[in-house]
């Protein structure tokens, strides 16, 4: 949400060295100004990534979904519609906004966001900017400044377009039946692991597994443990490639839980 | 125009707590309302100044919201069932509005809004 390809550069790079072709779009609204944001809804979201899916799917016989926040989201109720999605890359998945950066008057949101104030209040980015590192926290600080196409403030209307979209996206989170792999940070400064964990335990599909990291914040791809991501990635993707090569079915694998700590 | 004040002050000793919060949460609401309005497209950028206007607007809305279901409730009570409906639906208005607000027409509905807060104004006026 109101984030850019740009953050996204570096994981497109590792997954493309692996040998996967690699498309990353920008969703209506995104990498430009606050302005056009406030003006699309989540159905232009949906639409749109739907129609990329659909393009790509007429070039490629395997098609895998990957997203961050928002992007998630997306891909997984694209999966809730289309069956044949081969794979869903999950990073920090926002169903719910309950990070700790989420202002202490964030129990007046309701009345913000569903009155026209929305179109009024936006939440201004600020530290950490979903890194932990603070390097690179920093770095991304000074590129803001720069116009990197990113926004540097959540409008309180985009919030209230990705609540509903979340709500849309729970409904049909049974009916997703593509191979998943979920990462989110422990300590997701946007949304806590609650959405993650909503995910996993809602999804309709065989093959579910979650990785929980404990030295990232919500910004896992460019975050401390973004290569960690990247394998971690590149592997389940891999392994359901050789799956569906061997046989047309998918093996049947639950409650694969892990930590991130020692398993690289 | 003589304003006698202590008179002023005597009145509203009188009235309800319930009404002078609805008086007074609709006066500053349609005053942060046309603020709002003017200073949206001129100060677009000033992200924080909307951060803290907004949270103002928002406890003032949960003040008039307490206000308008107190009111109501106590007009029920008393058996004016007409003017606790009427209050009623100026609970619902706000998100009847938001509910079909958009960026585009943000005027015009920002205009709606105050207009029904200007409605419920003279009609909790009327009671005094």
């Amino acid at each position: 949400m109101t984030g850019s390809p740009y953050e996204m550069k570096k994981m497109g790079k590792a997954l493309f060295k692996a040998d996967f072709d690699v498309f990353c779009h920008c969703l209506p609204g995104h990498g430009t100004s606050p302005v056009n944001i406030k003006t699309v809804r989540w159905q232009d979201w949906y639409t749109d990534s739907v129609a990329h899916y659909k393009n790509l799917t007429k070039q490629y016989d395997e098609v895998y979904l990957g997203g961050l926040c928002l992007g998630a989201v997306l891909a997984l109720a694209i999966a809730g519609e289309y069956r044949d999605v081969r794979g869903i890359l999950c990073l920090s998945t926002t169903l719910f906004l309950d990070g700790w950066t989420i202002p202490w008057y964030n129990f007046l949101m309701p009345v913000g966001v569903y009155t026209i104030l929305r179109y009024y209040y936006s939440f201004p980015e600020r530290e950490p900017y979903g890194l932990k590192n603070e390097t690179l926290r920093k770095k991304i600080a000074a590129l803001q400044k720069r116009n990197t196409e990113a926004l540097d403030n959540y409008p309180m209307s985009c919030i209230y377009e990705l609540l509903k979209f979340s709500k849309f996206a729970q409904k049909n989170m049974s009916k997703v039946q593509s191979p998943v792999l979920l990462i989110h940070a422990k300590e997701d400064d946007l949304t806590s692991p609650k959405s993650a964990e909503f995910v996993y335990k809602n999804i309709g599909s065989a093959i579910k597994k979650y990785i929980r990291l404990e030295n990232s914040y919500h910004l896992v791809v460019m975050d401390n443990e973004r290569d960690f991501v990247f394998n971690a990635c590149i592997e389940f993707l891999n392994g359901l490639s050789e799956y569906g090569s061997q046989t047309q079915k998918l093996p049947h694998v639950d409650d694969n839980f892990t930590e991130s700590a020692g398993l690289l | 125009m003589n304003i006698d004040i202590k008179e002023l002050i005597k009145i509203i000793h009188t009235l309800p707590v319930s009404l002078i919060a609805l008086i007074l949460s609709n006066i500053f609401l349609i005053a942060g309302f046309v603020i709002g309005k003017l200073a949206m497209y001129k100060y677009e950028n000033a992200v924080k100044f909307f951060a803290y206007f907004s949270v103002v607007m928002c406890i003032l809305f949960v003040l008039y919201f307490i206000s308008v279901l107190w009111f109501a409730i106590s007009n029920l009570y008393f058996g004016n069932m007409p003017y606790a409906a009427i209050f009623l639906v100026f609970l619902f208005l706000p998100f009847i509005i938001g509910r079909f607000a958009s960026y585009e027409k943000i005027h015009l509905y920002t205009n709606i809004q105050i207009l029904s807060l200007i409605v419920s104004l003279l009609l909790a006026l009327s009671f005094i």
